[in-house]
């Protein structure tokens, strides 16, 4: 180990997790069983949409070893349908009504329509195929732009149309104001010298995390229900599940389980599977397990990004950003999904759309349209990877316009002085967005890649480079998450010292893989002088933690470690302020006291001083001759809000070299720049930043959910759905500029949420430079050789593509 | 998912009893295995609903690799890691370590054979173009004790079709000896690295007086099942090693004369570029092999 | 239901159990041996790795495997390369380098790196991203994933 214990943040140690992960000794959902335990497995709809005209189900109920088996019918008048108020944003949207298993008919290929209680898996498996279901098709609605056409068949039949959100974000509330802002913008697009106008498009596509989801109920008359979830809110899942089936909330807990096999996001959702799950469990007085398949995980979730941006940015011919307009659209599935109903991604994508830049004045809207696909699902860098995209790719367009290097446009339109509100209302509070950047040029060597360039060109070999960059939330404030998501934004973490001297930390939100036992052992550690050993962290049980909202958005270096510090703080006064009572140190006050190396100690006077085992102990088990108004027992819970939101901030490098034969490329090199802050744990921090990008490359190179013209989705297994292998992608350079943020106690910034973001524009960025003598400009996600090929194709003009 | 109920596995020790297991079911309920790698995909998917598995790990003489003069005669038990880690698999062989080496993945090299990819037979595979380039013929028992030999390219149908018999077992696969300086090469694309072949193309050839005397081209990754390019042969007979531009132009005729499919992973057109590039370096590594030089990348 | 009797030893232990035919290797290992360092990650396809065990010393996937398959064969979980209480030098690289995140692929990477390392003594980065290619990872990056096995390699060396 190193440090001193003053040391902690920013030492690297060595995860706490890792023991246990290494030796197969974590505990992930699917190792959990309860005696008795009953399995579920769901029967899901073969159609895109169709009526249901019959299902039979006595095939099924005959198997040996079948316990239940259960259709939309039989449950639609014993559970509460969906929207429930909890899971409901404040935002005005439809919000559509749906049941864990489909009433009447299925909107898209992969819905539950009926499900299987068996005591073996295998046979419940066999008996959901034995399963008859039948449809009356209906017309597929497989896309937003033919979702919103005259006459289109309505995904949900009591709606006037497929519209499920829209939004203005720059023109006031009303249709008056909205048209004089418009007009505002047109002047300025009227008198600028370039205007950049493009349809930028982005596939769907997520994240799938290598544990999928799972449920586990288990309900007793007298504790109430007991639910192990996947999940990364399970205080959210509480109420919910408490008010869908009608079970007072104090007889509801939910434990996410301590190891989870990876989130980024897609767990977040309130989901239709886990209603039916503890549905069941209820009603058959067993407990009842289901462990999702990857085809139904890709079926049904993590599906993500799928907007179109008709994009316009209006520059000056020195490079200056004059404004910009944008159209959003995107295809939110059928939008039957707790919390984010399929269109609070696109919903954030248009608003953090500015990014960095200075942008004087813009119109910004959004349109989410419903269709026959499964809701899109919350995926890191939520909603905002196409916009990005689009915005990082613009920025290119203007330079080449130009004339002028991209890196010169964006350091020229950065915003360069903090607190700064977005025209979409977003706020900065601190940083240096200069610093990262110029940090990011002094590994970029711009000139000297110049010239490697043109010699290769020389030589017929293409190389490129790319910039992008981006600014992330750091936790989501209850400013914006209110409104949201109907949630607060407040860290919570409650701090119990232990008689021997230790520290026990409980978190009610939900990590799957960030190292939150680490990161906050190592700030609680610092703040009371001992070691991080002696700190332990339980998450995720509502049962012993405090009310989280979940681990979203990048919480956990901004907004719980910062709730465990203050915690911590709290705590060490009550102590300071007894020791100097039983001490009869009358004019010491608790900053005279310094917690460090085991010991706490009376600072005026270093030869006072208590172990700090002697000094809780003291306080907990012998609660006597305490000074007036104390009383026994050491244990906090802090609630951390920051005033205003928070960020963090990125800039990304990257080279690669283009076969103009082929359309195949290479990325040569990646460099990142990042203000995180003040870093905890640096090998954490890079951890999240190798991550992201490399989940950025996947979904920019080769995931994609592909749906057929019936609605067929053909891609739900890994050997259809592509994820990068290690021999894919490179090794990131990760380099900081950091500025301590000023609004929380170490001056940390949450950071890996919103990461991926800008790596489509910075990868296409640098392919497009690559090309640049084709003039080849990429719109559109994918990037794969054979799109790539067809552009430079197109651009050469010379032999035809197939010869 | 779980395999649909099976009724019984069963692990012969000779290539009679594994043929006697087959004909104590029907037509398609008893099915074998070799190593599983595809077979068992569509076993959990229940593709393939067998009440019988006739496991052949274990059947005596089945695996193993046979270098003699008149060439080499390979178990159809073999398994890619065998073939990828054989030290006397160059020149005229070298295809097959081009392809072996770049199956799947550690795991699926491990356990998977070659006999068990040429008797499935995947749209998107590597070994029914190698054994087509590289002229390998199979050779079949029957459950009468009758044996027959076919080349690969009759062997070899459409997806998932071949021409063995249901009372059949494919007992080995030799490969020619060349007659003079021979060489072969392998090369697959696919989106990520060693993904299932979008297309793989494999090329064999002899070199004599400083030419190409005589040359196999085959494709794999096709709709229409593994292909030979016959006009791409005729093109690259009489080319000297270097000669890019005729190498070029072999390939362009091997793009031409085979049909390709559009499905997620590339357009037919872009299928046939990749016939090109990929044509064209292979056969560049199959010069070099024959000339006793090393194959590029 | 059909069944069958299966004898394997695990990690030295030897199980003899009457399965379903039909069971998966995977299955047998998690639910009858109650090791459930190894994981699913996928439904049918075989692709994701973390059900990578070592089937008399050689990587495989469990999932593509009925448990009949491994009669009278030794199998190698995660949970039986520490020596006792002392972690292998590859598990404790994984820890030094920060190479896992959530940790549900890792017990697949280790057992099939465990073996890599065996075979190929001093390798390259190339070759150790090429070994890793049936190992689907989706928090790391496999940056830091490559750097472990690059440095246990030394160390085992």
């Amino acid at each position: 180990m190193t440090g001193t214990s003053q040391g902690w943040v920013g030492s690297q140690f060595h995860r706490k997790e890792d023991h246990r992960l290494t030796t197969g000794r974590g505990r992930f959902f699917a190792d959990i069983v309860r005696p008795g335990m009953l399995h579920i497995v769901f029967k899901r709809s073969d159609h895109a949409h169709a009526r249901i005209t019959g299902i039979d189900v006595s095939a099924a109920r005959a198997m040996s070893g079948v316990v239940a088996v259960v259709t939309g019918d039989d449950i639609k008048d014993a559970i509460l349908p969906m929207p429930q108020p909890v899971v409901q944003p404040a935002l005005p949207a439809v919000y559509p009504k749906h049941w864990p298993l489909a009433v009447g008919k299925v909107k898209w290929h992969g819905e539950p329509v009926a499900a299987v209680v068996a005591r073996d898996p295998y046979v419940a498996a066999d008996a959901a195929e034995a399963i008859e279901v039948g449809y009356d098709p209906l017309p597929y609605v497989g896309d937003p732009e033919s979702a919103l056409a005259d006459g289109a068949t309505l995904v949900h039949e009591d709606w006037e149309d497929n519209v499920i959100f829209e939004m203005d974000f720059t023109g006031g509330a009303d249709a008056d104001a909205q048209a004089a802002h418009e007009a505002k913008v047109q002047e300025v697009f009227d008198g600028a010298d370039i205007v950049i106008k493009e349809r930028f498009t982005c596939h769907r596509c997520g994240v799938a995390p290598m544990e999928t989801r799972g449920a586990l109920f288990d309900w007793d008359e007298s504790d109430g229900m007991t639910g192990w979830l996947t999940t990364q809110r399970p205080h959210i899942d509480r109420l919910a599940l408490s008010d869908i089936l009608d079970i007072p909330a104090e007889k509801m807990r939910i434990i996410a389980p301590r190891d989870q096999g990876g989130g980024f996001g897609v767990k977040a959702p309130f989901y239709r599977e886990p209603m039916l799950v503890a549905h069941m469990a209820r009603t058959l007085g067993r407990p009842v397990r289901w462990v999702e398949t990857r085809q139904e995980h890709l079926m049904a979730v993590s599906q993500e990004r799928d907007q179109i941006h008709d994009l316009e940015v209006a520059a000056a011919n020195d490079g200056t950003l004059l404004a910009i307009r944008n159209r959003g659209l995107a295809d939110c599935g059928d939008g039957c999904e707790g919390v984010y109903w399929g269109f609070l991604m696109p919903f954030l994508g248009s608003v953090e759309l500015p990014n960095a830049y200075d942008w004087p004045i813009g119109d910004i809207k959004v349109k989410v349209a419903v269709t026959n696909k499964s809701a899109l699902s919350p995926a890191r860098a939520f909603g905002e990877l196409p916009t990005r995209f689009a915005m990082e790719r613009a920025i290119d367009m203007v330079a080449r316009r130009c004339g002028m290097e991209p890196a010169d446009v964006r350091r020229k339109n950065l915003v360069a002085t903090l607190p700064y509100t977005s025209i979409t209302n977003e706020y900065f509070d601190s940083g240096d967005f200069i610093k990262v950047w110029d940090n990011l040029m002094a590994h970029a060597d711009l000139p000297g890649f110049r010239a490697r360039q043109a010699e290769a060109r020389a030589a017929g070999r293409y190389l490129g480079i790319g910039f992008g960059l981006g600014v992330e939330l750091s936790g989501v404030a209850s400013e914006l998450f209110v409104p949201m998501e109907n949630q607060p934004g407040y860290g919570a973490a409650t701090v119990r010292l232990d008689p021997r001297g230790k520290v026990l930390v409980f978190e009610g939100d939900a990590p799957g893989g960030q190292g939150h036992e680490t990161t906050v052992a190592q700030a609680v550690a610092q703040s009371f002088g001992i070691h991080p050993n002696d700190v332990v962290v339980t998450t995720g049980d509502t049962g012993t933690t405090p009310f989280g909202s979940g681990t979203v958005g990048a919480r956990a270096g901004s907004y719980f470690v910062s709730a465990a510090v203050q915690a911590c703080d709290f705590l060490k006064e009550k102590i300071a302020r007894i020791m100097a009572h039983d001490l009869a140190l009358a004019d010491a006050s608790p900053a005279d006291f310094e917690f460090r190396d085991g010991f706490v100690t009376y600072t005026k006077d270093a030869n006072i001083k208590k172990t700090f085992r002697e000094a809780v102990e003291r306080i907990i088990m012998a609660p006597i001759n305490l000074p007036e108004g104390e009383s026994g027992g050491l244990e906090h819970t802090a609630f951390f809000e920051a005033e205003k939101p928070m960020i963090a901030f990125n800039a990304d490098v990257c080279t690669v070299e283009v076969d103009i034969e082929t359309g195949q490329f290479e990325i040569l090199s990646w460099t990142t720049s990042e203000d995180v802050g003040q870093i905890i744990n640096p090998q954490i921090v890079e951890g999240q930043m190798q991550g992201a990008i490399v989940q950025g490359l996947s979904n920019t190179m080769f995931e994609e959910f592909v749906y057929d013209e019936n609605g067929q989705q053909l891609t739900a297994d890994f050997e259809n759905y592509k994820l990068a292998t290690a021999a894919d992608v490179p090794d990131i350079t990760v380099t900081h500029a950091p500025t301590p943020c000023p609004y929380t106690p170490l001056g940390s910034r949450g950071i890996g949420e919103g990461r991926p973001s800008d790596v489509p524009g910075t990868l296409c960025n640098a392919v497009c430079d690559a090309l640049e003598p084709f003039g080849v400009e990429i719109t559109e996600l994918p990037l794969r050789p054979n799109s790539l090929w067809r552009l430079i194709q197109a651009a050469r003009g010379d032999e035809a593509a197939a010869s | 998912m779980y395999p649909a109920p099976i009724d019984e596995y069963v692990r012969p020790a000779t290539v009679s009893d594994a043929l006697a297991a087959l004909g104590r079911y029907d037509e398609g309920d008893a099915v074998f295995v070799a190593g599983g790698q595809s077979l068992m995909q569509a076993v959990k998917a229940r593709l393939v609903r067998p009440r019988c598995l006739i496991d052949l790990q274990a059947v005596d003489g089945l695996s193993g690799i046979d270098a003699g003069a008149d060439g080499l005669r390979i178990g159809p038990m073999t398994r890619y890691v065998e073939i990828a880690g054989h030290g006397g698999l160059g020149g005229a062989y070298g295809a097959l370590g081009d392809a072996a080496r770049h199956v799947g993945d550690r795991q699926v090299r491990n356990r998977g054979t070659m006999g068990g990819s040429l008797c499935w037979n995947y749209v998107a595979a590597c070994m029914p173009p190698v054994a087509i380039g590289l002229g390998a013929t199979l050779e079949l028992t029957a459950a009468e004790g009758g044996a027959r030999s076919l080349a690969a390219e009759d062997f070899l149908g459409g997806p998932l079709e071949t021409a063995r018999e249901e009372n059949e077992i494919l007992t080995a696969i030799t490969i020619p000896a060349a007659a003079g300086n021979a060489g072969s090469a392998y090369k697959k694309w696919g989106l990520v690295t060693d993904a299932l072949p979008v297309i793989g193309v494999c090329v064999s050839l002899e070199v004599a007086d400083g030419r190409c005397a005589a040359a196999r081209v085959a494709v794999g990754g096709l709709a229409t099942g593994p292909q030979r390019a016959g006009a791409a042969e005729a093109a690259l007979a009489g080319t000297v090693p270097g000669d890019a531009a005729a190498i070029g132009a072999a390939m362009k005729a091997a793009a031409a004369e085979i049909e390709t499919q559009q499905d997620l992973w590339a357009d037919s057109d872009y299928r046939k570029q990749l016939i090109r590039s990929l044509g064209a370096e292979v056969t560049r590594n199959a010069f070099a092999r024959a000339t006793g030089g090393e194959a590029g990348q | 239901m059909s069944t069958t009797t299966v004898t394997v030893t695990i990690n030295g232990e030897t199980f003899e159990e009457t399965v379903p035919v039909r069971m998966l290797l995977v299955d047998f290992i998690r639910e009858r041996a109650g090791l459930t360092g190894t994981h699913i990650g996928c439904t049918y396809e075989g692709v994701c790795g973390a059900c990578t065990v070592q089937l008399d010393g050689e990587a495989v996937k469990s999932c593509l495997m009925v448990a009949a398959q491994a009669d009278g064969h030794e199998i190698t979980t995660v949970e039986g390369l520490a020596d006792g209480s002392t972690l292998s030098p590859l598990q404790r690289a994984f820890n030094e380098h920060h190479a896992l995140q959530c940790g549900y692929c890792t017990p697949g990477i280790l057992m099939n790196m465990d073996e890599f390392l065996r075979e190929n003594p001093d390798p390259s980065d190339d070759d150790i991203r090429h070994g890793l290619v049936g190992n689907l990872c989706r928090c790391t990056g496999y940056a830091h994933i490559v750097e472990a096995v690059r440095s246990a390699a030394k160390e085992t060396r």
